[in-house]
């Protein structure tokens, strides 16, 4: 998983999550992007660098806001541009069936 | 260093395990020849994991169930990808093949002994061998709110049946390939190779002599592996088969023409708790076969997935998911789609295009599932559509007629075939009647690949009584 895609899983994952709970989301949405078809995979890597480029250079700035890149994702869910829409829709469907399926489990 | 080659020889060889593979391999092993299938999965015991659950996901589906196939919109789709293909992790509804279909292609593609009469011959062998059967007993709640919400609007619906058993203790098993016809196929005699990805079909003229495959070993390192075989069966399901197809050099007509049921979902809250352990088995069927209304996989996970697909606040029905369940629409579509092997990438690229009826249709879909929900007594509806409002009577639904559009939809799809079909129209074809490959001697084709169209109903029972079928016919001519 490409830095900012975790920057973007951590902000999509609820905060009622504790530290277990993150890493086993975070693992299970690394291992679904590492499997997927290498041209899907590649699509959103290269998203991922293109939408994580100011963020990267806030975060080397030292000024990276927390706040500010979820508000940002959050712009996203509803973009009118499709790749993008998709590109949140498929990182937060990650996210939440994890969260949902660990928490069904109890584990 | 690499490691060395290892050969094998079979009469016949199957690559892939599914409910073309298994059939195909338990026919031919019964019938004394010596088979063996190549399944590019993991063989995982039926019961070890929790059906539609996140282990299950990992373990069984491809790519682990993120695949898509590219287009306005994109579609997420859903192919097993273990000893027993999609029959591991699909709800196991049967239909057979509705006879006006088995009659249009016939016509259409002009396919050789094609008729329902025919074809009901192989579905009752196979309906006899597996088990095909009705729930006992009274359906759970998330069944029955289909069949009261469409009595209620006057509408027809049906509990199909499933390929079940039911245990004597009331358990019901699914009665998948990796339990059934694939362990009876090895009992016959076959030899079922797991975690082995055939990369090409090895050619001398106009026949296939062999299979190059990677096997992958229990340490996770892999061998390279040469299979010789006198006949070879692809059954690897309409992605894999015209990719496999593809990068051997096979080429007319492969892999164009895909077809799915595209699918739109309603996450639908009630006012009791509701059931969520399996798939309804009721189906709305008063606008069938050109569109089908039904119950999807409603695990925890599932609600959550389909509640965000509207982007509306979810937070107090995702609290109560226990009084949640996702319910789908899906259509015939007019539209099309391709499986391309890329150079260099393991996995195809899939595509598919659908057209302005298609879109008109799906809306149409999405509204008559919120008709049929609603009368079912259901007291939210949160459409698979971004913006999409959440309906709470029914003159809320006619904000979803112009809500879902090409940009806004979140479709899905668990059927694709019709990536090789069969019939005598050399131009439209990729297979002969039977299957057989044009201008080879021995390849053939066996499994949902085959079949003209999407048949708008559950696939599986059409694609194992075609399958039935040609392999018969194989054998006859052997």
């Amino acid at each position: 998983m490409l830095w900012f895609e975790r920057r973007v899983v951590g902000t999509l994952m609820s905060p009622a999550l504790d530290a277990d709970e993150r890493s086993a989301v975070e693992s299970y949405v690394s291992s679904t992007l590492q499997s997927m078809p290498e041209h899907l995979r590649a699509g959103v890597a290269a998203e991922s660098i293109l939408l994580g480029g100011r963020s990267w250079v806030e975060h080397r700035a030292g000024r990276l806001d927390e706040g500010r890149l979820r508000a940002r994702v959050e712009r996203w869910k509803t973009s009118k541009l499709d790749p993008v829409r998709q590109y949140v829709r498929l990182l937060h469907s990650l996210v939440l069936f994890a969260e949902n399926e660990l928490a069904a489990d109890g584990t | 260093m690499k490691p060395p080659v290892e050969t094998l020889d079979t009469d016949v060889l199957v690559v892939g395990s599914g409910a073309g593979g298994a059939v195909t391999a338990a026919a031919l092993a019964r019938a004394g020849r010596t088979v063996m299938v190549l399944e590019e999965g993991p063989w995982v015991d039926p019961d070890a994991l929790e059906p539609f659950s996140l282990e299950e996901m990992v373990a069984k589906y491809r790519h682990g169930g993120s695949c898509a196939a590219l287009g306005r919109p994109a579609i997420a789709y859903a192919e097993g990808r273990c000893v027993g293909g999609s029959t591991e992790i699909n709800s196991g509804l049967y239909h057979r093949l509705p006879p006006e279909l088995a009659e249009e292609w016939e016509r259409d593609y002009r396919i050789d002994e094609f008729g329902s009469e025919a074809l009901d011959r192989y579905a009752d062998r196979i309906e006899e061998e597996l088990g095909v059967s009705r729930l006992p007993g009274a359906p759970p709640a998330s069944s029955a709110v289909l069949e009261r919400g469409a009595t209620k609007l006057g509408w027809r619906s049906v509990e199909f049946s499933r390929v079940f058993r039911y245990e004597p203790n009331g358990r019901a098993v699914k009665q998948t390939m990796a339990r059934t016809l694939l362990p009876r196929a090895i009992e016959a005699g076959a030899r079922v190779v797991a975690d082995c990805r055939v990369s090409r079909l090895v050619r001398r003229g106009s026949r296939i002599v062999g299979a190059s495959c990677d096997q992958t070993l229990p340490d996770g390192s892999s061998r390279p592996l040469v299979v010789r075989a006198d006949h070879v069966f692809v059954c690897a399901g309409a992605t894999q088969t015209p990719a496999l197809l593809q990068r051997s050099g096979i080429r007319w007509n492969i892999g164009r023409g895909l077809k799915m049921h595209p699918t739109v979902k309603v996450a639908a809250r009630f006012e009791s708790p509701i059931d969520h352990g399996g798939i309804p088995m009721h189906r709305v069927t008063e606008f069938a076969p050109s569109l089908t209304i039904g119950g999807s996989a409603s695990r925890r996970g599932h609600v959550a997935l389909a509640l965000a697909d509207s982007d509306a606040d979810y937070a107090d029905a995702l609290a109560h998911w226990e009084h949640v369940a996702v319910y789908y629409a899906a259509i015939r579509s007019e539209g099309s789609g391709r499986v391309i092997a890329l150079p260099g990438f393991r996995s195809p690229l899939v595509t598919y295009q659908l057209t302005e009826g298609d879109m008109s249709r799906l809306a149409r879909a999405l509204v008559h599932l919120g008709e049929v929900l609603l009368a079912a007594g259901a007291t939210e509806l949160y459409p698979s559509v971004t913006g999409g409002i959440v309906a709470r009577g029914p003159d809320d639904l006619v904000h979803w007629w112009n809500a879902l559009t090409r940009n806004r939809a979140n479709l899905m799809t668990v059927h694709l075939t019709s990536t090789v079909r069969i019939g005598e129209n050399w131009a439209r074809t990729g297979a002969d009647s039977f299957g057989r490959i044009w201008g080879f001697d021995n390849l053939r084709v066996n499994d949902a690949s085959l079949l003209p169209a999407a048949p708008g109903v559950n696939p599986q029972g059409p694609i194992m009584a075609v399958v039935a079928r040609n392999t018969d016919q194989f054998l006859a001519d052997a």
